[in-house]
C-alpha cells in the first residue's frame, strides 16, 4: 500500500482527522472518506467548479487541492455552508427562492461560491458575474443566479 | 418594456391573452370528466396566478365553475427538487455507493477506421483489483445497440468506425484499478482510410463505412411547381453554410449503476429516457422487459445527451454486473465523456431562395447534408425534424427540401436541444437577411411580409396551422422589446472601438414528437392520494433539470385542487408506470400533464361520490379548489380534500388511480414530405443585439430579447429558466463552442479547450411571454425547452453581420471565423496587401 499521511483539519465546523495516500484530492476525501457527497466532481480539471469548498474562507476547486496539504485549515462544504445541520446559508435561500436551480449538479459549488460573493458585499453586478465565473451551469443561463446574489445581499444589508 | 405594446385583439373569433390583470369573464364550464378515453378533455383554463397579487377575484356568474381558484397554476412556488439540490442532499448517481460494488471502465478506440485483427485483455486483467474484463463473446444477448436502426454494436469485434467504440470493458474494485485496466487492453487495429467529410462521403468511391452505402437515408418536402416559381422570382440567393456540432456539456457526466439480483437486475442511471434503457438492457442481456428495472437517478443535465446515449454504458454496467454478480457502477469522467458521447449533428446547409421585387418568397430550395458519425443513432429522427423545419414560420408557396443523414467516421450526432430545427433555422434566417439587402428592405419588413398569419397559416408540409399564429405576434412584441425601430435609426456607436449590430430570427417548433414518431407518443401516470390528503404522483417522463417534477407537481396539484406542497412527484421507474417514451422534444410536462388530468379524471369517478356525500350534493356538484371539495358556486358549503380522503381510506375505496394519453393519429406523407408532421406547434422571436471587435473578431452578445407564444404557462420561474438557458446555451453554440476534429479525434475535450457560456458572458435577457388560446398540452400550454434555444444563435448571427456589413457563413462564430470573413474588410487587412 501507498504511504498514509495524517491529516487533520476543521470540517464544517468539526475537527476530524484522516489517514490518506499522498495522491489523494481533497475532493475524494469530503466524498468517499467523510461520505459529503454534497460536493460534486463535474471535470476534475478545476474548470467547472462543481467542486467548489470554502478553504479557510475562500472558494477553491477541491479536485485540485491536495488532501494531506490541508492540515489545520477550515474547510467548509456545502453541507456546512448553514452552519448547523438543516440549515441554509441566506444565499441558498435565495436560490431557491429566484427559481435559481435547475438539473442541481452546479448548485453546490455555486452556492459555495455564492455565499463567498456575498460575504465579499460585491454591489456591482458585472463584478459578482466575474466573481462566479469560475462555475459553470449549463442549465439556468445564469441569471437567476444573479438574481439569488442579489436577494441575498439585500438580505444580509437589511439585518 | 416595449414601447409599442400590440393589444389584444380577436383571432378568429378566440381571443388570445397578454401579460396583464387576470381576464374577468367566467372560466367556462368543464363539463366532461372522461373516465377511461385516452383522449381526456381539457379542463378549462383557469385565471393564470399571480406570484404578488391574485388581483380581485371576479364573482362567478353561474356559467359553470368548476375551476374558479386560480391555484398554483402560472405562479412561482418553490421547486419540489431544489431545497435538496441547493442543500447538496440530493443524490446523483455517483453519489451512490453499495456494500461490494464494482467500478467499471470502458477500453475504447483512440482511432475513427480501422478493422480489428484481435484484441489482448491479458495485461488489463492481470492489473491488481481486477475483476473481470469481458468483450463481446460475453454477451448473454445481442450485441446491440440503437434506439432505430440497430446498425451499432455495444462491443465491436472486427471494425472501428469511430473514435469511443468500445473493446473490452472492465470492472475492478476501485475506479483507478478499472480505468488502468482499461488503458492496458490492447487490440490489434489495422487502419483503414475513413471519411471525415459529409460531402466527401456522399460522392461515389468514397470509403464506406457501412457495408449499405455512407448515405443511409435522404427526407424530402416538395411543394408546388418549382421550375415556374424560380421564373417568378426577381432576386435568388445561393447560399452554402457550415454549421458546426456542439457538445451539450451537461455538468454531471454520464454514469449509472447495475444491480443484479439472480434472473433480474436494476439500473440507476442518469438519463432522460429510462425505456431506451430498459430496451437496450434486455437487448443485450436477453432478458424480458419485465425482468430489468430502470430507475433515473437525479440528472444532472441532459439537453438531448441523454437521451439515446445512456443506454451504452448501462448495458456496459449491466453486462459487468451480470458475469460477477455484483453490483457495478460506471462513471465517466469529463475527457471521455467529451470524446465519445453523442453531439448535435454538424450540417451543410445549401440554400436557393427566392423572393419577388416586394420581397414576398416565391420559392426556397434546401439541402442539408447532416453528419451521423461512425453510426446512425438518432440522426434520422433529426434529419426527420431538420426537414420540415427549414423552411421556418414563412409563407412559401413552392419548396424543395431534400434532407441526407450521411455516414463517416467523426463523432456520434445525437439529440442535442432542438434536434436538427437549429441548424436549419440558422440557415433560413440568414438567407432571409440576404434577401432583404439585395431588396433593400429592413430585415424586420422581410418577415413582416412573409411570416405565417390567421390568413396564410399553410406550412411547407401543407400543413394548415391550428390555433391563432402568433408568428407576427412574436416578431412584433421581440423587436418592440429590443428597440429595433430606434437602433436602427440611431445605431449606438459607443464609446469605444467595437461595432454594434442587431438581428432578428424566429422559428416554429413542432412540439412532441414527428408523425415518424408517433408510436412512441404515448404516456402514463399514476396518482395516488394517501389517507392524510397528500399525493403521489408517478409519471413516465423525467426530470433532467427542466422542471418536470414541478411541472406535473403544479398540474396535479390544479388538477385535484390542492396546494403544490401536498404533492410528491417521484422520479421515474419503469416498473410504475407504463413505457411513455422519451423525454424529448419539449414533450415532458405536455405528455405528463396529459397523462395526469387523465389519471386525476379517474380518481374523480370514485372521489366526487364521496366528497358528494359528505357536502349533501350531488356528486356532478362537486369541484376541488383551494385545498377543499365545495358545492360548486357555493363556497361555503366546503369539506377539506384531506377528510374526503380519509372517509374513502376509511371505507376502503380505491384512491390509486392510472393515467393515459397519446395525441391523435395523424396523417403524414413521407415521400412528399406533406401532411401533419406535428400535433401543434410554438412560435418564438428572438432579438440579439451584438458588440463586435472587428480587429480581434471577437462577439460579445450584449441583450436577447425573447418573445414566445407559450400557451399557457405552467411554472412561471421554470419557464423563464428554459428561456434563459437555453439563449446562453445557443449563444455558446453560436459564438464559442468549437468542435475541431483530426480524423475523428476531438482535439479539445476538456472544458479548459471547449469554451462555454460563463456568468461573465451572460447579455442581458428580456423575456416576453404571449398566453394563447389554441391547441396545446395541459391547460393549453405548449413545449418551452427547445423553442427557447433554436432562434438565438440565428439572432446572433445577424447582428454579428449587421454589425460589420458582411456574411458569415460558418457557425460558431469564433474569432477566427469571423476575422476571415471580414478578408479585406479587417481593419489590417492592408498590411496583408501590402505584403502582397
Amino acid at each position: 500500500m501507498a504511504e498514509r499521511i495524517a491529516v487533520t483539519f476543521t470540517l464544517n465546523g468539526e475537527k476530524r482527522s484522516f489517514q490518506v495516500p499522498a495522491g489523494r484530492r481533497l475532493l475524494d476525501l469530503l466524498r468517499d472518506d467523510a461520505g459529503l457527497t454534497g460536493t460534486k466532481e463535474g471535470c476534475g480539471a478545476g474548470e467547472c467548479g462543481a467542486c467548489t469548498v470554502l478553504l479557510d474562507g475562500r472558494p477553491v476547486t477541491s479536485c485540485l487541492v491536495l488532501a494531506a496539504s490541508v492540515e489545520g485549515c477550515e474547510v467548509v462544504t456545502v453541507e456546512g455552508l448553514g452552519g448547523a445541520a438543516g440549515h441554509l446559508h441566506p444565499f441558498q435561500r435565495a436560490l431557491v427562492d429566484t427559481g435559481g436551480v435547475q438539473c442541481g449538479f452546479c448548485t453546490p459549488g455555486v452556492a459555495v461560491t455564492g455565499a463567498a460573493i456575498v460575504a465579499l458585499d460585491v454591489a456591482d453586478p458585472a463584478e459578482q458575474a466575474r466573481l462566479l465565473a469560475g462555475n459553470l451551469c449549463r442549465c439556468t443561463g445564469y441569471t437567476k443566479i444573479f438574481a439569488a446574489l442579489e436577494a441575498a445581499r439585500e438580505a444580509r444589508h437589511a439585518k | 418594456m416595449p414601447s409599442k405594446r400590440p393589444t389584444a385583439r380577436p383571432v378568429e373569433g378566440r381571443r388570445w391573452k397578454v401579460e396583464g390583470p387576470a381576464p374577468t369573464q367566467a372560466v367556462k364550464s368543464r363539463e366532461s370528466r372522461v373516465s377511461a378515453s385516452p383522449h381526456p378533455a381539457k379542463p378549462a383554463r383557469p385565471a393564470p396566478a399571480r406570484t404578488t397579487d391574485p388581483g380581485p377575484r371576479t364573482p362567478d356568474p353561474g356559467l359553470g365553475p368548476r375551476t374558479p381558484d386560480p391555484g398554483p397554476l402560472g405562479g412561482r412556488h418553490v421547486r419540489p427538487d431544489a431545497t435538496s439540490k441547493v442543500a447538496g442532499l440530493t443524490r446523483y448517481v455517483g453519489d451512490l455507493a453499495l456494500p461490494g460494488m464494482l467500478h467499471a471502465a470502458l477500453a475504447t478506440s483512440k482511432v475513427a477506421a480501422a478493422t480489428i485483427a484481435g484484441i489482448d485483455t491479458s495485461a488489463a486483467v492481470a492489473v491488481p483489483d481486477v475483476v473481470s474484463v469481458l468483450t463481446a463473446k460475453d454477451i448473454p444477448g445481442q450485441n446491440l445497440v440503437g434506439v432505430i436502426f440497430t446498425d451499432q454494436p455495444l462491443l465491436v469485434t472486427d471494425r472501428v468506425r469511430m473514435v469511443g467504440d468500445r473493446l473490452a470493458v472492465v470492472a475492478a474494485r476501485t475506479p483507478e484499478a478499472a480505468w488502468a485496466a482499461a488503458r492496458a487492453v490492447t487490440a490489434d487495429l489495422r487502419p483503414l482510410s475513413g471519411v471525415y467529410d459529409p460531402v466527401a462521403a456522399m460522392a461515389p468511391g468514397s470509403p464506406t463505412v457501412h457495408e449499405s452505402g455512407n448515405v443511409f437515408k435522404t427526407f424530402r418536402v416538395i411543394r408546388g411547381d418549382l421550375a415556374r416559381a424560380r421564373k417568378a422570382a426577381s432576386v435568388v440567393v445561393e447560399a452554402e453554410y457550415h454549421v458546426g456540432g456542439q457538445d451539450h456539456a451537461y455538468l454531471e457526466p454520464q454514469g449509472c449503476l447495475a444491480i443484479p439480483e439472480g434472473q433480474r437486475i436494476t439500473i440507476v442511471a442518469s438519463c432522460q429516457c429510462p425505456f431506451y434503457i430498459q430496451h437496450a438492457v434486455a437487448r443485450v442481456l436477453g432478458l424480458s422487459l419485465a425482468a430489468v428495472r430502470v430507475e433515473q437517478a437525479p440528472t444532472g443535465g441532459g439537453f438531448g445527451g441523454k437521451e439515446d446515449y445512456p443506454s451504452e454504458p448501462a448495458a456496459c454496467a449491466a453486462l459487468l454486473a451480470w458475469r460477477t454478480g455484483r453490483p457495478v457502477r460506471l462513471l465517466y469522467h469529463r475527457e471521455l465523456d467529451l470524446q465519445v458521447s453523442t453531439k448535435r449533428h454538424a450540417a451543410v446547409v445549401r440554400h436557393r431562395w427566392g423572393a419577388d421585387a416586394k420581397g414576398k418568397l416565391c420559392f426556397a430550395e434546401v439541402e442539408t447534408i447532416m453528419d451521423a458519425g461512425g453510426y446512425v443513432g438518432l440522426s434520422t429522427v433529426v434529419a426527420e425534424r431538420a426537414n420540415v423545419s427549414a423552411i421556418g414560420p414563412y409563407d412559401v408557396p413552392v419548396v424543395d427540401v431534400k434532407t441526407h443523414v450521411v455516414y463517416t467516421n467523426n463523432l456520434f450526432g445525437g439529440a442535442y436541444r432542438g434536434f436538427g430545427a437549429p441548424q436549419v433555422t440558422w440557415a433560413a434566417e440568414a438567407t432571409l437577411d440576404k434577401l432583404a439587402r439585395s431588396l433593400g428592405l429592413d430585415p424586420l419588413e422581410i418577415r413582416r411580409r412573409n411570416v405565417l398569419d390567421a390568413r396564410k397559416r399553410v406550412l411547407c408540409t401543407g400543413q394548415k396551422l391550428p390555433g391563432p399564429v402568433l408568428a407576427g405576434e412574436v416578431l412584433e412584441r421581440a423587436t418592440a422589446l429590443a428597440g429595433w425601430e430606434g437602433f436602427k435609426a440611431r445605431r449606438p456607436a459607443g464609446d469605444d472601438h467595437l461595432r454594434r449590430g442587431i438581428g432578428v430570427s424566429l422559428v416554429l417548433y413542432g412540439c412532441s414528437l414527428h408523425w415518424g414518431g408517433q408510436k412512441l407518443d404515448r404516456s402514463s401516470a399514476v396518482v395516488i392520494l394517501q389517507p392524510d390528503g397528500s399525493v403521489i404522483v408517478r409519471v413516465g417522463l423525467a426530470e433532467i433539470g427542466q422542471g418536470n417534477l414541478t411541472a406535473a407537481q403544479t398540474i396535479a396539484a390544479q388538477a385535484l385542487g390542492v396546494d403544490p406542497s401536498m404533492v410528491q412527484v417521484w422520479q421515474p421507474d419503469t416498473t410504475t408506470v407504463g413505457d411513455s417514451g422519451p423525454t424529448v422534444a419539449s414533450r415532458g410536462a405536455h405528455m405528463s400533464g396529459m397523462a395526469i388530468l387523465d389519471a386525476v379524471a379517474r380518481l374523480r369517478t370514485r372521489l366526487d361520490p364521496v366528497a358528494a356525500e359528505l357536502l349533501e350534493c350531488q356528486p356532478s356538484e362537486v369541484e376541488l379548489a383551494g385545498s377543499f371539495a365545495r358545492v360548486a358556486g357555493q363556497a361555503g358549503r366546503a369539506v377539506p380534500i384531506s377528510r374526503v380522503a380519509a372517509e374513502m381510506a376509511s371505507r376502503r375505496i380505491e384512491a390509486i388511480s392510472t393515467g393515459w394519453y397519446h395525441p391523435p393519429e395523424r396523417e403524414y406523407d413521407p415521400r412528399t414530405g406533406q401532411g401533419a408532421a406535428y400535433e401543434f406547434y410554438a412560435l418564438a422571436c428572438h432579438v440579439a443585439r451584438v458588440a463586435v471587435d472587428p480587429e480581434l473578431g471577437l462577439v460579445k452578445v450584449e441583450e436577447v430579447s425573447a418573445s414566445h407564444d407559450v400557451g399557457r404557462v405552467i411554472h412561471r420561474d421554470a419557464l423563464e429558466g428554459q428561456i434563459q438557458g437555453g439563449i446562453v446555451q445557443a449563444m455558446g453554440w453560436g459564438v464559442s463552442e468549437a468542435l475541431p476534429l483530426k480524423d475523428g479525434v476531438l482535439q479539445n475535450p476538456s472544458f479548459t479547450d471547449y469554451v462555454i457560456p460563463t456568468s461573465a458572458d451572460v447579455p442581458a435577457i428580456k423575456i416576453d411571454i404571449l398566453e394563447s388560446d389554441g391547441p396545446g398540452g395541459p391547460y393549453g400550454a405548449k413545449g418551452i425547452g427547445e423553442p427557447s434555444f433554436i432562434p438565438t444563435a440565428s439572432a446572433i448571427r445577424n447582428a454579428v453581420c449587421d454589425a460589420l456589413g458582411i456574411d458569415v457563413d460558418t457557425l460558431p462564430l469564433t474569432p477566427p471565423t469571423v476575422v476571415a470573413a471580414l478578408g479585406d474588410r479587417h481593419p489590417h487587412a492592408w498590411v496583408l496587401e501590402v505584403k502582397r
